[in-house]
């Protein structure tokens, strides 16, 4: 492990690496800043440059875009409350108080400390637990690497939360759709391509991320009509932060709960398709049980370990959300799933043999999340009240860059005129979902899964001689397809057996 | 309430489903793949036979009744600048990059209320220029800049 890490300082630490990281936290901050984007759109709009770099300068890019993003999206929540995504909505319960009471410089600062924390030490947990399961893995054959897949997806949408688990389904599935256009990979057959040349590649993976977050996201915030008023207030809370100082005694407080947020955010990032909302989520209701009841009557009203718990614990659970990816090759998250994508792009296909094959690549990511968490610390948190003007910026100006930036993004790297509007089509379509209050990060999962599922599929059933008996014979890939079985319909049954059991109460003893 | 948001995402994707599922018929399978467990064909008419039983099943089971409704949204504007884009698309490489990206935030710009002409000069054509820039001098990406009447090679 020792070598691993020297090898991921070596590689991390060079001059040219080190400005990537600076670069992407700046950048990751600035568009998480940005109310309605989040790290996935933010990622992918970085795709386009990290594809022109070395595979671990890119990998290192697109890493330190995503804390950035997530640190971005904490401060739109706590100074304005409007969380860039899921992950920070925790934070606004008590971050906005905080802001709205004159205290803004000190909750951007108990978020920045906590996300640091919690960034960090989860990032010690990753260095143990990757080259361990990596070193696991390696045992697995293709019908556990489809069983894992199936569990992967079946856990997104079982994590997709209540009433939510069909329709997430169905989005899971409508991404395996979408990855079977283009030509099958083992015979060389045109599948869905409707006669069309430009299909016959299938439909690039950047497109479809850049159509159905960034595109769609503008498209949404043009479609919402935006309150000017709103957003002048929003101006001038972004402009008065006051002091940045916490006290000894916020310290104290603040301690125990990184403590036990970044280990409970870890733990719950690393399981496929839970992801960093609910690890702050989770963390936010920990702590409010643990405060008693004077603390924890604060909560809501501008609690310290309020915001510190889910800060601390999205930034763990993103940094967990890497091992599922780096030592299996799938992907957690939608954001994980994005930068698959890219890692595919190079030609790298992450899972156990990276670790091996491509040591560089594995370590200096799992380096670089220190650094970036340090830069984020270090540079990001000062330049806060700076960088918050980007909130100044009047939506009639920023809502056609988004766009202009999405396509050209995908325009850069096909320089095909077809993908834009492909996009258009794409757009409007996830638009439309997005309407209906569809999901469409598992749509994205379900894309990026698809290709590799039919392989391992395909493979599966050539070494067992066309035959389906795998499914039950081999003891590995049975128990993932029975834990995959158990996340889908657990959280389908509860409420029929909540009901059954409150008829039961209600009805008179038959004794 | 019938078409609420669940029953008409569900009826989309089952419309979807079912052109997937007729396309699916449509690819050619090799004569050796014939008899194999496993073709071309075999993931996409498990995930047609997936998709439609799970739209059917949002649709008969909804989870969100609300019904859906356009009212409150500026949809003809979104409309517009799905055509903006589409446009931008056929015009950026006979209209150059320049040209071409300018106008499309000029238009952008304008469509969102912006309504000072120097404003949106001042805006649009610096930044695609440093964009551009950048690009190609920064990133050695190649765009064709200028429109095909300036290039004096005769290309469209």
């Amino acid at each position: 492990m020792l070598d691993g890490v020297l090898i991921g300082l070596a590689t991390a630490f060079s001059v040219q690496n080190i400005i990537f990281v600076i670069m992407g936290c700046l950048v990751g901050t600035f568009i998480g800043m940005l109310p309605g984007l989040g790290p996935m759109s933010a990622i992918a709009l970085m795709i386009p440059i990290a594809a022109s770099l070395e595979p671990s300068a890119g990998i290192i890019l697109m890493a330190a875009v995503y804390y950035g993003a997530i640190f971005g999206g904490s401060t739109s929540s706590i100074l304005i409350n409007a969380p860039g995504v899921a992950s920070t909505v925790a934070t606004s319960f008590d971050g906005y108080p905080l802001a709205k009471s004159g205290k803004a410089g000190k909750a951007l600062a108990i978020a920045a400390y906590s996300s640091f924390s919690g960034g960090v030490i989860a990032a010690l947990m990753l260095l143990v637990a990757a080259p361990y399961l990596a070193s696991v893995s390696l045992s697995f054959q293709s019908t556990d690497y489809f069983a894992l897949m199936v569990l992967g997806l079946s856990a997104v949408a079982a994590f997709a939360g209540k009433g939510q688990v069909l329709k997430a389904l169905l989005m899971t599935v409508l991404g395996l759709m979408l990855s079977t256009v283009g030509t099958d990979q083992t015979v060389g057959v045109p599948r869905f391509t409707l006669g069309m040349i430009d299909l016959v590649d299938g439909i690039s993976f950047l497109l479809l991320v850049m159509a159905t977050f960034a595109l769609s996201e503008a498209l949404m915030a043009i479609i919402k009509k935006v309150d000017e008023s709103k957003r002048d207030a929003e101006r001038k809370a972004a402009s008065e932060l006051g002091s940045m100082a916490v006290s000894k005694d916020e310290v104290k407080e603040m301690v125990p709960v990184i403590g036990r947020s970044s280990v409970l955010g870890f733990f719950i990032g690393v399981l496929p398709g839970a992801g960093a909302t609910i690890a702050s989520f989770l963390a936010y209701g920990t702590e409010q049980r643990i405060a008693g009841a004077e603390k924890g009557k604060l909560f809501g009203k501008g609690s310290v370990r309020g915001l510190s718990a889910p800060e601390t614990a999205n930034n763990a659970a993103a940094t967990g959300s890497f091992v599922p990816l780096l030592t299996l090759g799938i992907p957690g998250s939608g954001t994980t799933a994005i930068m698959l994508g890219a890692l595919i792009g190079y030609g790298i296909q992450p899972g156990p043999r990276l670790y091996i094959d491509q040591p560089d690549v594995f370590w200096s990511v799992i380096v670089s999340m220190w650094l970036g968490n340090i830069v984020l610390l270090i540079l990001n948190l000062p330049l806060i009240p700076y960088i918050a003007r980007v909130l100044a910026i009047p939506s009639r100006f920023l809502l056609p860059l988004i766009l202009f930036f999405s396509l050209i993004g995908v325009y850069f790297v096909s320089f095909n005129t077809f993908d834009i509007q492909l996009m258009v089509l794409f757009g409007l379509a996830a638009t439309v979902l997005r309407l209906l209050s569809f999901s469409l990060a598992p749509m994205i999962l379900g894309f990026i899964l698809g290709g590799m599922m039919e392989e391992n599929l395909r493979r599966a059933l050539l070494i067992n001689n066309d035959s389906w008996s795998f499914l039950w014979e081999r003891g590995l890939t049975l128990t993932i397809l029975l834990i995959a079985a158990a996340c889908l319909f657990v959280p389908m049954l509860t409420p029929i057996f909540a009901k059954m059991r409150q008829k039961t109460k209600g009805q008179p003893s038959a004794d | 309430m019938f078409l609420s948001k669940d029953r008409l995402g569900g009826l989309l994707l089952l419309i979807f489903c079912l052109i997937y599922a007729w396309q699916s018929q449509n690819i050619r399978l090799l004569p050796f793949q014939l008899n194999s467990a496993f073709h071309a064909r075999t993931m996409p008419e498990m995930l047609a036979a997936l998709g439609i039983g799970l739209s059917i099943l949002i649709m008969i089971f909804p989870s969100n009744k609300e019904r859906f409704t356009l009212s409150g949204l500026n949809w003809p504007l979104g409309l517009a600048f799905l055509v903006l884009m589409s446009i931008y698309g056929f015009t950026v490489r006979p209209f150059g990059f320049l040209l071409s990206t300018s106008l499309f935030l000029m238009v952008g710009f304008a469509m969102l209320g912006e309504r000072n002409i120097l404003k949106l000069l001042l805006v649009a054509v610096p930044l695609v220029v440093a964009f551009w820039a950048l690009m190609n001098y920064g990133l050695s990406v190649f765009i064709e800049p200028l429109p095909f009447f300036l290039r004096g090679d005769g290309n469209a």
